[in-house]
């Protein structure tokens, strides 16, 4: 399939190797045209804007940032909008609110691009390794065109639901993965103000209900004091963000992602930003007066 | 001095009836406009349009809900900012974004027209009573100017600093009157809940180091069970929204003010955003149900 790719970053990258590798005509743009080197040497070609990308391709991808890249890309001045033919299928994996989504969605169908919000999880490790969950809202005939490219991305893909749908599962992934970070590290912190290995309880909770993918990874990264991303801890703080303004918007209490929210919030503002959202761990400590 | 009124709600038709009483030739404008017919029985001159209130006006005062409405009634079609001669002055009183009241200054100071940002306390008793407290921030030369009028509104007129500085201070105002709001709901859950009478643990409490004006005011609207509105509820819940996003740009954490925020979500989905703030204590019972 032709395929357009737009937003080469720690997750567009490999994401787009992977379309090539599965033997697919990619066209890509980013901001950054450095960013673009990698793929145009691994077999892409190269777009001067987005518009140009929907030209020549059936399907558009986009991973950027937030709200505001995606709408800038989709429907702005040289947007995908401005280059699309009628039927192209529109397809964005960066993590914004659903109701975000939605507006761009709308906005696509006026120029009769159908859009799918398909966000993802698995991290940097998940897009190498074309192992990515894929959470996708939109039309069944969107989701059709677009599945021999997910296929080509992701391992578990689900068609969640309407337009929305797929923004509104990553929130959630990222109450549970946001509050699993937390917990983890409330727990490793707690072994060692008890005196107690940390590396030993993770190892006696693997075996139990406490088992998680979080625990076994996440935690060996605290226990390995490894606190480069992987995720920075700053896009959760962004997520959480996205999770809090809509249950404002709803009137939905969720007591445990706040408090989570306020951790990560304090994170970005005191120069943690940057790590992995593991280090919630050093936060947790400097909190309690742990040498770290 | 020729003054304009913008918003006459529950605080809003008080605050301007305190300025046409103080003498001030007051033109007014209310998106209901039928709001404005006791102010304009007692002398208020009603205008079509915000612009044709600006034209009329030296010192406009805005009383609205959100920081959308103010940019409504300033930059919208026929919005003030078309009529406001070079010197004038407008005093937003609403509570809004630190943010979206340094956007409305500096795009106004483009125009010649002084921004204050004056978010008050005190509710609607204080309104009435004209006994508010003002926060202000802005220019100190054009607080100067208005703060004769800001006197027939209220006691304790602060200057806090720059644009956005009262809207800070009203942000930080909030925290510490809803967090005290539902530390009072949680006092009186317990007090029933443990076996002790609701009256009589604020009664005790009241002598002591937890008095407060919020255990007196709001402990007593729980104690009795009177949930009507004086200020309602869903603004504080808007509130809320503007405090936490602040604390998100500053990157402060406020795990507090993040927990109460929830409450008042929950208190939101319960349908009683149009009662009093009071009824933070009914979520805590909703958990017990």
């Amino acid at each position: 399939m032709r395929i357009g790719f737009i937003g080469l970053g720690i997750m567009g990258r490999p994401m787009a190797l992977n379309l090539l590798k599965g033997d697919h005509a990619v066209t890509v743009w980013a901001r950054r045209p450095e960013s673009r080197q990698p793929l145009l040497i691994a077999g892409a070609a190269e777009a001067g804007s987005p518009a140009e990308v929907a030209r020549s391709s059936e399907l558009v991808i986009s991973m950027v940032a937030d709200a505001p890249d995606v709408a800038e890309v989709m429907l702005g001045e040289a947007g995908v909008a401005r280059g699309a033919a009628p039927g192209l299928v529109a397809v964005d994996m960066s993590t914004i609110a659903p109701a975000a989504a939605r507006d761009i969605g709308q906005g696509l169908a006026a120029a009769g691009v159908d859009f799918l919000d398909a966000p993802v999880s698995g991290g940097e490790v998940g897009a190498i390794a074309g192992t990515l969950s894929i959470m996708v809202g939109g039309s069944a005939a969107g989701f059709a065109t677009a599945q021999p490219a997910f296929a080509a991305m992701g391992k578990n893909i689900v068609h969640v639901g309407a337009s929305g749908a797929g923004q509104v599962a990553k929130a959630a992934n990222q109450i549970v993965t946001g509050m699993g970070v937390l917990a983890v590290a409330e727990a490793l912190a707690f072994a060692a103000k008890n005196g107690v290995d940390g590396a030993r309880v993770r190892e006696a909770l693997l075996g139990g209900f406490a088992y998680s993918k979080i625990l076994e990874n996440h935690g060996q990264r605290m226990l390995d004091r490894n606190f480069k991303p992987g995720f920075k801890s700053w896009m959760h703080e962004k997520d959480l963000n996205i999770v809090m303004q809509t249950a404002h918007e709803l009137g939905l209490c969720l007591p445990g992602a706040a408090a989570t929210a306020q951790m990560f919030n304090a994170m970005v503002g005191s120069g943690l930003g940057e790590d992995d959202s593991i280090a919630v761990l050093k936060l947790l400590e400097r909190l309690s007066g742990q040498a770290s | 001095m020729k003054v304009g009124f913008i918003g006459l709600g529950v605080m809003g038709a008080p605050m301007a009836g305190h300025l046409l009483r103080a003498g001030h030739a007051l033109a007014v404008w209310a998106r209901r406009a039928d709001s404005a017919a006791p102010l304009v029985a007692a002398g208020a001159t009603q205008c079509p349009t915000p612009a044709e209130l600006g034209r009329r006006s030296q010192v406009v005062f805005t009383m609205v809900t959100a920081g959308s409405d103010v940019e409504g009634v300033i930059l919208g079609p026929d919005g003030l900012a078309a009529g406001l001669a070079p010197g004038s002055v407008v005093v937003d009183c609403s509570t809004i974004a630190p943010d979206a009241a340094r956007r409305l200054a500096a795009h106004l100071a483009g125009r010649g027209v002084a921004f204050l940002d004056a978010p008050v306390s005190g509710g609607a008793q204080g309104a009435r009573d004209a006994t508010l407290a003002i926060m202000a921030g802005g220019d100190a030369e054009a607080l100067e100017r208005v703060r004769p009028l800001l006197e027939c509104l209220g006691k304790r007129i602060v200057h806090v600093g720059p644009s956005g500085a009262g809207q800070v201070a009203k942000v930080c105002n909030q925290i510490i009157m809803v967090a005290a709001i539902q530390a009072a709901a949680e006092a009186v859950h317990l007090a029933a809940a443990a076996g002790a009478d609701p009256a009589r643990v604020r009664q005790a409490l009241a002598g002591g180091s937890a008095a407060s004006r919020v255990l007196d005011v709001m402990g007593e609207r729980m104690v009795c069970r009177d949930f009507a509105a004086g200020i309602e509820a869903r603004l504080h819940h808007k509130d809320f929204g503007i405090a936490l996003e602040a604390a998100r740009r500053a990157g402060v954490p406020m795990p507090l003010a993040a927990a109460v925020g929830q409450q008042l979500n929950a208190l939101m989905a319960q349908g009683w955003g149009k009662d009093d703030t009071a009824s933070l204590l009914k979520v805590l019972e909703c958990a017990r149900a």
